[in-house]
């Protein structure tokens, strides 16, 4: 091989690329190109044949045990928006909303009380992101085991402190399940929302507090003057990305509580697996994960707008 | 005061739950199963944890867990690495879309896509192997690796590999000769990433794999949650044994943790 300068980041104009004559050892660009075929050979089959796969099942009446299908035009749309679609979807609604807003608020506030010369801060902040790290089924053990009815720690403490009569039986009730279904998934959450809160924090100069308080500001107004507007892009990251993520989480939903009480924590990401491996109806399953993949696109494209600036 | 205040009461939100998993975990039964629970311990015991090495079916899916995550790792590795320095490196038209498209791809719901690898892994029979949780574990790993590694190969002056080719040397030996050592600290994260995201899985082992070659997670949510009463201590032994391997990864992880996170790509 003859000597070549490989192109770095300021690329050669791609006109003298197409320029090189045909029958030469591969030029740069399509080695380059030929080292991303394993990672797009496995694109292509893991990630988009499924997704085109799975959409077009919903417009087929197919079951996952029985092979062959027919086609059913938008019957199975029909039959999900009259039936499952509106609850389910109010419940992804309040998941992914509140289990947003709830560990955005704690991270938030860890972040700023972790953002001073605490001694010992950078042990804290590892081993407050213990509960982020560890499998999500683990999570839901824990939490499982603690609003347990009859033995659980939660009851035990309320019942103590006299806050209760009787256990309550927290996974068991529509009302209540929703609400510990989004505590679990709250204390997996706001660790990871600390960390990027708090690497946002050490990026706001001190110069820019040290001239506001100088000026009088308290630490409120500095927070809302100084702090906020500082963090204004990673707060829109970290936001829309939970929002992403929850949209589609299913552990901790799953082992929680399996989508009851009567449905009553059904997300999308268990209707389309229950739909599918547990009522074998690929068709409506299928319907099902367009409409709540049509939902999340609208979430993704918000992303890719923001990260593009 | 307002600060330590703060992280005293979050600080009770994030450990109480793991405080609780340790001393049921050390607990004899008969402390265990009474209310209201006993908050501080009196007695201890290893029994919880000889229960799970007695049991050979938890011992199944803790190989298979082991080979699974290993091999995520390592094909992880060897695919992330190309690419990688096929993004740093090279400029072809398509470098861009190929970019955001691996990025992107992991904003897909993986519950819908399951539905179709379902039907794929099945027809190819191999529903069930050790192939089907490993093909798809790497390529949701992928995006972040691809990036943290591009990172680091991005660092690696272009007059290395120049001077390289000046000596003689072809494509192949830049890369395993100059590139991967250079990186290999790069690629020890990766690896460890792939490792702990395998490891985690839930959804995909408990679709793709029958008992027999599921891992863990999907393997104690079927030996514990379908019993009427739940033998808890040992589900507590068995959670904080499983989340030991982690645990040690993200310590080691640490360093290039904080980089990998604010980099967007990680899926929480």
């Amino acid at each position: 091989m003859t000597v070549q300068t490989v192109p770095s980041k300021h690329a050669e104009p791609p006109e003298v690329v197409r320029r090189r004559k045909l029958g030469k050892p591969l030029s740069n660009g399509t080695f380059g190109f030929l080292l991303t075929l394993p990672a797009v050979v496995m694109f292509g089959a893991i990630v988009l044949y499924p997704l085109a796969g799975s959409l077009s099942t919903s417009l087929f009446k197919q079951s996952l045990v029985i092979p062959g299908r027919s086609f059913a035009g938008l019957d199975n749309f029909k039959h999900v928006l009259e039936n499952e679609f509106w609850p389910v979807l109010e419940n992804t609604l309040v998941f992914t909303g509140l289990g947003t807003i709830a560990p955005f608020v704690i991270g938030f506030a860890l972040a700023l009380a972790l953002n001073t010369q605490m001694k010992g801060r950078a042990v804290l902040r590892g081993m407050f992101l213990f509960p982020w790290v560890i499998p999500g089924v683990v999570v839901s053990f824990a939490w499982l085991w603690i609003f347990n009815a009859n033995y659980g720690l939660l009851n035990g403490l309320l019942v103590r402190l006299g806050l209760i009569d009787a256990p309550v039986s927290w996974l068991g009730e529509p009302g209540t399940a929703m609400m510990a279904v989004i505590v679990a998934k709250t204390w997996a959450s706001f660790p990871w929302i600390m960390v990027m809160l708090l690497a946002g924090l050490q990026t706001v100069p001190s110069v820019l507090h040290e001239a506001a308080a100088m000026d009088g500001a308290g630490t409120i107004r500095r927070f809302w003057h100084v702090t906020l507007p500082h963090l204004r892009g990673i707060i829109g990251v970290v936001i829309l990305l939970e929002l992403i993520w929850n949209f589609q989480h299913f552990d901790t939903i799953y082992v929680l509580t399996g989508g009851g009480p009567a449905g009553a924590t059904t997300t999308f990401a268990v209707a389309v697996y229950e739909t599918a491996f547990k009522g074998f109806d690929l068709g409506q399953a299928g319907a099902l994960g367009a409409l709540w993949m049509l939902l999340l696109s609208v979430l993704v494209v918000f992303y890719v707008r923001m990260a593009e600036r | 005061m307002m600060k330590r205040l703060t992280v005293a009461v979050i600080g009770i939100f994030a450990f109480g739950p793991v405080y609780w998993l340790l001393v049921t975990a050390f607990t004899p039964d008969e402390d265990v199963f009474q209310f209201p629970p006993k908050l501080w311990p009196t007695r201890f015991t290893l029994e919880h944890f000889a229960n799970l090495a007695d049991n050979p079916a938890l011992m199944n899916y803790l190989v298979n867990s082991i080979i699974v995550s290993t091999l995520t790792a390592l094909l992880t590795v060897l695919v992330s690495s190309y690419t990688a320095y096929s993004f740093s490196k090279f400029r072809y038209r398509g470098r861009k879309s190929l970019m955001y498209l691996i990025l992107a791809s992991q904003m897909f719901p993986q519950g819908l896509l399951l539905i179709t690898l379902y039907l794929v892994f099945s027809a190819a029979g191999m529903l069930n192997s050790y192939l089907a949780l490993v093909l798809s574990f790497t390529t949701f790993t992928l995006p972040l690796c691809v990036w943290m590694l591009k990172g680091f190969f991005d660092t690696i002056p272009d007059e290395l590999i120049e001077a390289a080719k000046v000596d003689g040397a072809g494509q192949g030996s830049i890369i395993h000769r100059i590139l991967l050592p250079v990186a290999l600290p790069g690629l020890i994260a990766t690896g460890l990433f792939a490792f702990i995201r395998g490891w985690n899985d839930f959804i995909f082992a408990l679709t793709l794999a029958g008992p027999d070659k599921q891992t863990l997670p999907p393997g104690l949510v079927n030996t514990y949650l379908g019993e009427f009463q739940a033998a808890w201590p040992d589900l507590m032994a068995a959670s904080l044994a499983v989340s030991l391997p982690v645990v040690i990864g993200f310590a080691v992880l640490q360093r290039y943790l904080v980089a990998g996170l604010t980099s967007g790509a990680v899926k929480g």
